[in-house]
């Protein structure tokens, strides 16, 4: 089904454009241009977060978190497999992504905490890194109470995952 | 941001100076070269969805679903400026589409035009990455894929599950960032 859907979009567009007169091959060359600029802009601010990331990983203090922070997490309905992804999620999409991946093989895909595991990644995102990316060709600084907000909603999104995964 | 990032490396530092002290380089290194390889992928991604998007626009496609998006758009950000509409309304639907990426440039561009050069959020800024941090996704689809090729029996039990949370975080997005706002305000009156 939805691999359905692009494809109509596009089809729907391209149509449409045609309909309306628009030179489609020199206006796809227009915008394509700019991902080469865009992507120069932004490659530091990715860089930046990543080294951070890998840093983070590597000397074991998000496993370290993950184990004071289990009682808390517990308490929230959230199994202790899954503090880590829990925790790594707002940094890192290919890192949450590889854990999940973990996830799904130790415990079988069917399983709740796979279910849970599942559901948790995909009502969140890479919140630091959109954030980043996101505010890199800005001359913004101060982004006051952006960020606190963004993470409560992700760790109140994982609890209510994890219920429902129970219910449903 | 500074302080966040300036907290994550001289812990993790500190500690791999204990642990492994070999492996700082390295993995920055690699972090670096990841980020690298991560960008270049992007440039290919972005140069597709510019393009598409650079018709949506031209073809006046745009314009129409910034309308059809204004009710919403409006009350949630409170800006008038129909080119910024329009880049938001796309951010949001490549977003619902569960496309993160496609989302990326048009939420780069909004948010230039967002900016007020004071190097504080504005409210709409800051509405706009709660949105793109909680962002509503209808077709978990990259999800749905990994489950089928671990063997899932019913790799799409997840969507319903997903959309719930999504929206309950969404909502609670919204409510506290308008929360917030108006405490915010409050805040700099009494201090003036």
């Amino acid at each position: 089904m939805s691999s359905y859907i692009i494809p109509f979009i596009f089809l729907a567009l391209f149509c449409y454009s045609k309909y309306k007169k628009v030179n489609t091959y020199d206006t796809f060359v227009k915008g394509a241009k700019k991902s080469i600029p865009l992507v120069v802009d932004i490659f530091p601010y990715i860089a930046t977060i990543m080294i951070a990331v890998a840093l983070l990983r590597v000397s074991g203090i998000t496993s370290m978190l993950a184990y004071i922070l289990s009682p808390i997490f517990n308490f929230l309905g959230i199994p202790t497999e899954l503090i880590e992804l829990v925790l790594l999620r707002p940094f890192t999409g290919s890192g949450s992504y590889g854990i999940l991946n973990d996830v799904l093989t130790t415990y079988g895909p069917d399983s709740y905490i796979s279910r849970c595991a599942c559901v948790i990644l995909g009502c969140s995102e890479t919140i630091f890194y959109v954030t980043t990316v996101y505010i890199s060709q800005t001359k913004v600084k101060k982004l006051l109470y952006a960020i606190p907000i963004a993470l409560i909603c992700a760790l109140v999104g994982s609890i209510v995952a994890c219920l429902l995964c129970k219910i449903i | 941001m500074n302080r966040i990032w300036f907290l994550m490396v001289i812990g993790s530092i500190a500690c791999l100076i204990w642990t492994d002290p070999a492996n700082v380089l390295n993995s920055m290194i690699n972090a670096s070269t990841e980020a690298l390889t991560l960008s270049i992928e992007l440039c290919a991604v972005y140069a597709v969805w510019l393009g598409i998007l650079e018709l949506v626009d031209e073809s006046g496609l745009g314009n129409k679903l910034a309308k059809l998006l204004h009710p919403l758009i409006k009350k949630l950000f409170k800006i008038n400026d129909i080119e910024t509409e329009k880049l938001i309304a796309l951010n949001m639907s490549a977003n619902m589409l569960g496309l993160g990426n496609a989302s990326t440039p048009m939420g780069i561009a909004a948010m230039k035009r967002l900016d007020d050069g004071s190097g504080i959020a504005t409210p709409a800024i800051i509405m706009l990455i709660v949105i793109n941090s909680t962002s509503i996704q209808l077709l978990p689809s990259t999800i749905i894929g990994l489950r089928a090729s671990a063997g899932s029996m019913t790799p799409s039990d997840i969507i319903l599950p997903t959309i719930i949370s999504t929206v309950c975080t969404f909502v609670l997005g919204v409510f506290l960032v308008k929360l917030f706002e108006k405490i915010h305000t409050k805040l700099k009156r009494s201090k003036k």
